[in-house]
């Protein structure tokens, strides 16, 4: 057995868990699926005196369609995006990334809630939802509150959460037919978390042109130029390697490299 | 302790557990299922996969209690598995296992690929089975043996209809609420307060350097509003430095000349508390001086090591300062499996900035007790010397670069 001693809560519902976190005052951790927590417990890096156990709270595990977006329970597993068990709000964009995430039997425990809450620099989700314009809905003693991603990572593996708060659910706008999607990141080996991502979301209806550098050493990076990056027939992604080696974004040669071609490869999947 | 009831291989069953077992302790050490083996325990080898209603997941990171109700099998249930036995011809007659600790991971991702994804391809499978690593055969033997059965099944199995799946984590959906619910008595827990008392430094010896290579040095400087011999005298008085340092805290001074010293340090979900001893040598003509530091985190059994230089250069006809710092560390335990240079160098960044604020507020204001500010995006408490600082930073690797 390797964890040290912790107790274990398993609320019913949004109201139980808060509670919980707000007694326990900070010394308490959330598990969704345990698979980032887990090895961490394991190793005894972390070493919470409560775990409160998210995972039977039923709406949690729901998703609710809006009219122009689509709200997904903290707990659906990457393996449910994968399956397409749950409704798709970007033509096929999320299941190809969630199939691209750790290995199927840890996909089939681990959560888009748990994966955004820890914040590795170099998860697939933050990335990806980051260059989708995602909102996480958070729910706390002060109430339900709604934050952008891109406000939501503070730092490497910190997020603006309080102690009492968690988060229950992530939302995300319907994309357009016309929206295309492209995601490169680079790995040693496939499942190991990338040394450098690109995320590129274009919706000519909705009129959104972004572009992400995931697994920075912290935050992930918005690409200032957009426009550029799109000019025609290769211009763009020659403009778009020497504005991201220019940004010295690791200020290391190499990896500012791998930055700027895992983004020119991620861009080029959307190229027309 | 708290009554578990599950589904193991078919049996229904009933353990009182701790809350921190997991499926694989449960299923090795209580119910003696040792076809389940354990590899790395952080998710990574694969050994442990086993199925929990119906599905692979990774034993080892997968806690017990939460999986209450679930449905488990293990490789020992297999015996009679059309589908395993099929397995286990093709396996023998394609060489796929040599040592066989990983064969029970193997199989379980193997049935559960040719289930899931009719008809892949060898270039599949092997994306497919990134997760399990093997040390002895080189793999082609196992995507040989797996492909042969797809192919020799193509026909007779239709894909596994998906939407019967539920939505959260697999075995997560049938242990009701709160009856799990468990407090653990207070001794023997890593509360609060256990951390708040001082570590019994006193005893702890200065861990010996470690060898082996270094890891790359971090550059910084920085500029001090107060003149060369006054921050030279402040870089001498180590007790002070301690206080610009976010959170440090000096446990005491020892007559040989070195420091008892403690650190804590939060990061999301990782904390941890380090007790060693720092020393300082300086040169009063280069107006260089060395910190070196080691530590010890007890619970996690982790030993940091490392050093900081610093340099002192007149700024501005002697009105400021400026202060190149370098740090280079070196870890060992489980921390050390973390450590990746890119987050290292911004989090030495980070401290760094306020390490430089803190130390310009404090000779500005000579005299009075400033309050430390702690940097807004670290969540740090106690520490000393750059080079203990680096640990901080090599928490944050999680855990799967290896
Ligand atoms: C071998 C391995 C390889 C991996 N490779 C990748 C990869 O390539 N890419 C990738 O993106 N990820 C990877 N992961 C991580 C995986 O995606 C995890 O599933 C995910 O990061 C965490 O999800 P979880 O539900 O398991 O969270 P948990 O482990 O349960 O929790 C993780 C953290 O988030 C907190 N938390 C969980 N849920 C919530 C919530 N709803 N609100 C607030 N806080 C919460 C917990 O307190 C904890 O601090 C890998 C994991 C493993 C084991
Ligand atoms: S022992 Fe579980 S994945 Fe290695
Ligand atoms: S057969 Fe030895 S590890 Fe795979």
């Amino acid at each position: 057995m390797k964890p040290s001693q912790f107790g274990y809560a398993r609320p019913a519902n949004v109201e139980e868990a808060v509670r919980l976190l707000q007694e326990a005052d900070g010394s308490a951790k959330v598990m969704a699926g345990g698979q980032s927590l887990g090895p961490l417990l394991n190793l005894r890096l972390a070493q919470p005196s409560l775990i409160i156990d998210i995972t039977a709270i039923r709406e949690l595990t729901l998703v609710r369609e809006e009219k122009d977006a689509i709200v997904y329970g903290a707990c659906v597993t990457h393996a449910s995006v994968e399956d397409r068990r749950v409704p798709d709000a970007t033509n096929g964009f999320l299941p190809s990334v969630a199939a691209g995430i750790a290995y199927r039997a840890v996909r089939n425990r681990g959560t888009m809630g748990g994966s955004l809450a820890h914040a590795d620099p170099a998860a697939d989700w933050m990335t990806t939802l980051t260059a989708l314009g995602a909102e996480i809905l958070v729910a706390g003693s002060a109430g339900e509150r709604r934050v952008a991603l891109d406000q939501f990572m503070t730092a490497p593996f910190s997020v603006a959460l309080e102690d009492s708060e968690f988060i229950i659910g992530i939302r995300i706008r319907r994309y357009s037919q016309a929206a295309r999607f492209g995601y490169f990141k680079f790995c040693r080996k496939r499942g190991e978390f990338a040394e450098a991502m690109g995320a590129v979301v274009i919706d000519p209806e909705l009129g959104i042109r972004r572009g992400i550098i995931g697994a920075t050493d912290s935050r992930p990076i918005l690409v200032p130029d957009m426009d550029a990056c799109l000019r025609p027939s290769g211009e763009g992604i020659q403009a778009a390697k020497a504005m991201i080696a220019a940004m010295k974004i690791a200020d290391d040669p190499v990896r500012d490299g791998m930055h700027a071609n895992a983004f020119a490869r991620a861009l080029k999947q959307v190229a027309q | 302790m708290n009554d578990l009831s599950l589904t193991v291989n078919g049996e229904k069953i009933s353990s009182l557990v701790e809350p921190r077992t997991s499926l694989a302790d449960l299923l090795r050490e209580q119910m003696n299922l040792t076809g389940t083996h354990l590899g790395c325990e952080q998710g990574v080898c694969g050994a442990c996969t086993i199925l929990v209603d119906g599905v692979p997941v990774r034993s080892c990171i997968s806690n017990a209690t939460a999986c209450g109700g679930a449905e488990v099998r293990t490789i020992e249930d297999f015996d009679r598995d059309p589908l395993m036995i099929e397995l286990r011809q093709a396996f023998n007659a394609h060489h796929a296992l040599q040592c066989g600790f990983c064969t029970p991971g193997m199989l379980i991702m193997a049935r559960d690929i040719v289930m899931r994804l009719h008809g892949a391809d060898e270039a599949r499978i092997r994306i497919e089975l990134a997760g399990n690593l093997c040390r002895c055969t080189g793999y082609a033997g196992i995507v040989k043996a797996i492909r042969s059965v797809i192919v020799s099944r193509q026909e007779a199995l239709p894909p596994r209809p998906p939407a019967s799946l539920p939505l959260g984590p697999a075995g997560s959906g049938h242990a009701s609420a709160g009856n799990a619910l468990v407090h653990v008595e207070k001794n023997g827990l890593a509360t609060a307060d256990a951390q708040d008392k001082p570590l019994q430094v006193k005893a702890a010896a200065a861990p010996a350097p470690l060898a082996g290579k270094r890891a790359p040095a971090v550059k910084q400087s920085f500029s001090v509003a107060a003149p060369q011999p006054v921050v030279w005298e402040r870089f001498g008085d180590v007790p002070s430095m301690i206080r610009c340092i976010p959170g440090a805290s000096l446990v005491s001074q020892e007559a040989d000349g070195t420091y008892q010293i403690k650190m804590r340090v939060k990061m999301g979900p990782i904390g941890a508390e380090f007790a060693g001893v720092a020393r300082q040598e300086r040169n009063d003509d280069a107006l260089t001086g060395i910190i070196h530091g080691s530590g010890r985190d007890a619970r996690s059994a982790s030993l940091a090591e490392g050093q900081l230089t610093y340099r002192l250069v007149d700024e501005n006809n002697g009105e400021s300062t400026r202060v190149d710092i370098e740090v280079s560390y070196q870890l060992s335990g489980a921390l050390a499996q973390f450590a990746r240079g890119g987050i290292v160098t911004h989090f030495i960044g980070a401290i760094t900035t306020q390490f430089a604020e803190n130390l310009s507020r404090s000779l500005s204001s000579a005299g009075t007790e400033e309050e430390v500010v702690e940097p807004g995006e670290l969540r740090i408490a106690g520490s000393f010397a750059g080079a203990l600082k680096a640990w901080l930073v090599d928490l944050l690797r999680s855990p799967f670069r290896k």
